[in-house]
């Protein structure tokens, strides 16, 4: 795994969280297995992996919430077994379920919430009315979050995060279930804070939300780190450049595939992948109806490492 | 928006850490305060119109005082036990279970000790500040008869922490939230029945009054009593140092139960 290690990194002091077999075992069961990785200041660090993958997992380790069973972790250098409370004031997270005061307003939420992190009267009020304002949450700042879609309840939670200045930001699965205006609206507010500086960490099951955001990018299944790195590398190291997707139902219609090409089923579909457009031109035009070729990308990628099986359900 | 880099923030003082919890649920509570705040004031003056005028009539005085006096620091406990009891089984259970409030607040620079320890002293709080209303109206009625009964809501307070504790601990024992019937109906209220809340405690058998007598509740209840009446009795001191210092004990074992309930 090319993990940077380099003392170099480290002693810039750029390092902002590192992992080194990191172990989490929930009574006998293994959710997090030797898992390394490391995030730099400033970039946007992404974890893809299926359902049960163990994602939520590391992250509730690195936000000081669940401790680790085994290997080292340190955020910002230290370690969360012994400095949380120093740890948990830096950062801010939004977890995979909203976890809101549904009983009062959005504004008390926030002042709710700046109170846990011992903000003054006034810098609270200043706080609430600038992210009040950079997540779009004015019109709404006195409902109740019984009042709020789940569109609008994200948006507050991640501005709740925002409310103490965090240096790594921690997202599990920030727009899942969400429309694709207010995913575009918080994708461009998560650039406005990586370009001022905040280190990301988030989870996705969108590939396209990882190729939008993330600068790195590990993939896990079972506990396990699958594969790491740029996402574009990750696919070009990979993956055939090329694929044909058909109906699975085309299979018996295939004849002998050429060598150069590739086939793997995932659901009721069959993937077509090479180095050459022209062969998979080839084997498009001998079949009837349309079909296209396209480069290949995170998904495909995604779906050859974590395999064809549904997870979850074995 | 400026996310602000350059000054390092400290670490919020444990003072301000348990205030802020306090702040929270008393925000979420004033939300609804009549009707949450409406049971526990009218209950133990419903109480007294419907059962104390017939009873008293019937049974005149009990040890000395009379009896709708005898009943009046009973009554101002009960109320604010089972507020605090249901605000430490259920009210927590959905914190924790439902609405995962606490896991909110657990990434924060709160801990599961700020957390809990926070919630206590807000009931504690909580039951003092309700305590005086009836105390208030009890007052105007001639019913108490001392004016040490002013530290009455003090005696709550310490309840209070007391039996939220034994809520906390609860906590770690249900599955579901209908077992906390067990915890109500099978805990609380037979030991609200029998800490001398309706009738002196020497009416009921010998073995079961000394176990109730080192419950958390009956000398809260007689030192209540001993305030309304100032009829002072030789057990004061130990019964004072009882409802003072029990309930930190007692906390402190409720905090470490519902730890692991966070924690995983
Ligand atoms: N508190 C817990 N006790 C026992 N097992 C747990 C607990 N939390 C998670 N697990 C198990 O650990 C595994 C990893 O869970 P985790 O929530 O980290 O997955 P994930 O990658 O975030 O999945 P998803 O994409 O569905 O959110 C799962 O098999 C899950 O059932
Ligand atoms: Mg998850």
């Amino acid at each position: 795994m090319p993990v940077d290690l380099s003392p170099e990194a480290l002693e810039k002091g750029e390092t902002m969280i590192q992992a080194k077999q990191l172990v989490k075992n929930y009574d006998a069961f293994r959710a997090v297995d030797g898992v390394d990785f490391d995030v730099q200041k400033g970039e946007c660090f992404g974890f893809l992996g299926p359902n049960g993958a163990g994602k939520s997992t590391l992250m509730k380790m690195v936000y000081c919430f669940s401790p680790r069973s085994a290997g080292e972790l340190s955020i910002f250098g230290l370690d969360p077994d012994l400095k949380p409370a120093e740890i948990k004031n830096r950062i801010g997270v939004v977890a995979q379920t909203d976890n809101l005061d549904e009983q009062v307003s959005v504004i008390q939420n926030l002042e709710i919430y700046a109170g846990y992190f011992g903000l003054s009267r006034r810098e609270t009020k200043n706080k609430i009315q600038s992210l009040l304002g950079f997540m779009a949450l004015e019109a709404k700042s006195k409902a109740r979050i019984k009042e709020l879609s789940g569109g609008l309840k994200r948006r507050l939670v991640i501005a709740r995060a925002l409310l103490n200045d965090p240096e790594i930001l921690i997202l599990d699965e920030p727009t899942t279930g969400l429309d694709p205006q207010v995913r575009h609206l918080i994708w461009a507010k998560l650039r406005e804070l990586k370009g001022q500086g905040v280190t990301l960490l988030l989870t996705t099951h969108y590939m396209e939300e990882a190729h939008e955001l993330c600068d790195r990018l590990l993939v896990m299944d079972k506990g396990k780190v699958l594969d790491s790195g740029k996402p574009r590398d990750l696919v070009q190291k990979s993956m055939p450049p090329y694929v044909l997707e058909l109906p699975a139902t085309l299979q018996k219609n295939l004849g002998a595939l050429p060598t150069a090409v590739h086939m793997e089923a995932h659901g009721d579909k069959l993937f077509l992948y090479s180095t050459s457009p022209d062969v998979l031109e080839k084997v498009a035009v001998s079949l009837s109806g349309e079909f296209r070729i396209r480069t290949t990308g995170l998904e495909d990628l995604f779906l050859k490492l974590t395999g064809r099986d549904l997870h979850d359900s074995d | 928006m400026e996310i602000s880099q350059s000054t390092s923030k400290p670490v919020p003082s444990t003072f301000r850490r348990l205030m802020a919890v306090c702040y929270r649920h008393m925000t979420t509570y004033n939300r609804n305060f009549f009707t949450n705040s409406f049971g526990v004031v009218l209950e133990p003056l419903i109480f007294f119109m419907a059962v104390g005028w017939g009873l008293a009539s019937a049974i005149g005085s009990i040890d000395g005082v009379p009896y709708l006096v005898f009943l009046v620091p009973g009554q101002i406990m009960t109320s604010v036990v089972y507020s605090v009891a249901f605000e430490t089984s259920y009210g927590t259970y959905f914190r924790l279970e439902m609405d995962h409030n606490y896991d909110s607040m657990m990434v924060t620079p709160l801990g599961v000790s700020d957390i809990f320890w926070g919630e206590l002293l807000y009931v504690g709080v909580r039951a003092a500040f309700f305590s005086t209303i009836p105390l208030v109206i009890f007052g105007v009625w001639g019913l108490i008869l001392s004016p040490w009964a002013v530290l009455v809501p003090l005696v709550c307070f310490f309840t209070a922490i007391a039996i939220g504790s034994l809520g906390l601990f609860a906590n770690r024992l249900v599955k579901s939230l209908n077992q906390f019937n067990f915890f109500v109906s099978g805990l609380i209220a037979p030991l609200l029945f029998f800490s001398g809340t309706l009738f002196p405690i020497d009416k009921i058998p010998k073995a079961v009054a000394f176990v109730m007598a080192w419950m958390p509740l009956y000398p809260s209840i007689n030192l209540c009593r001993m305030l309304t009446t100032g009829h002072f009795q030789p057990e004061l001191w130990v019964t004072l140092v009882y409802v003072v210092l029990v309930p930190w004990p007692l906390g402190y074992l409720g905090v470490k139960c519902i730890r692991p309930k966070l924690i995983k």
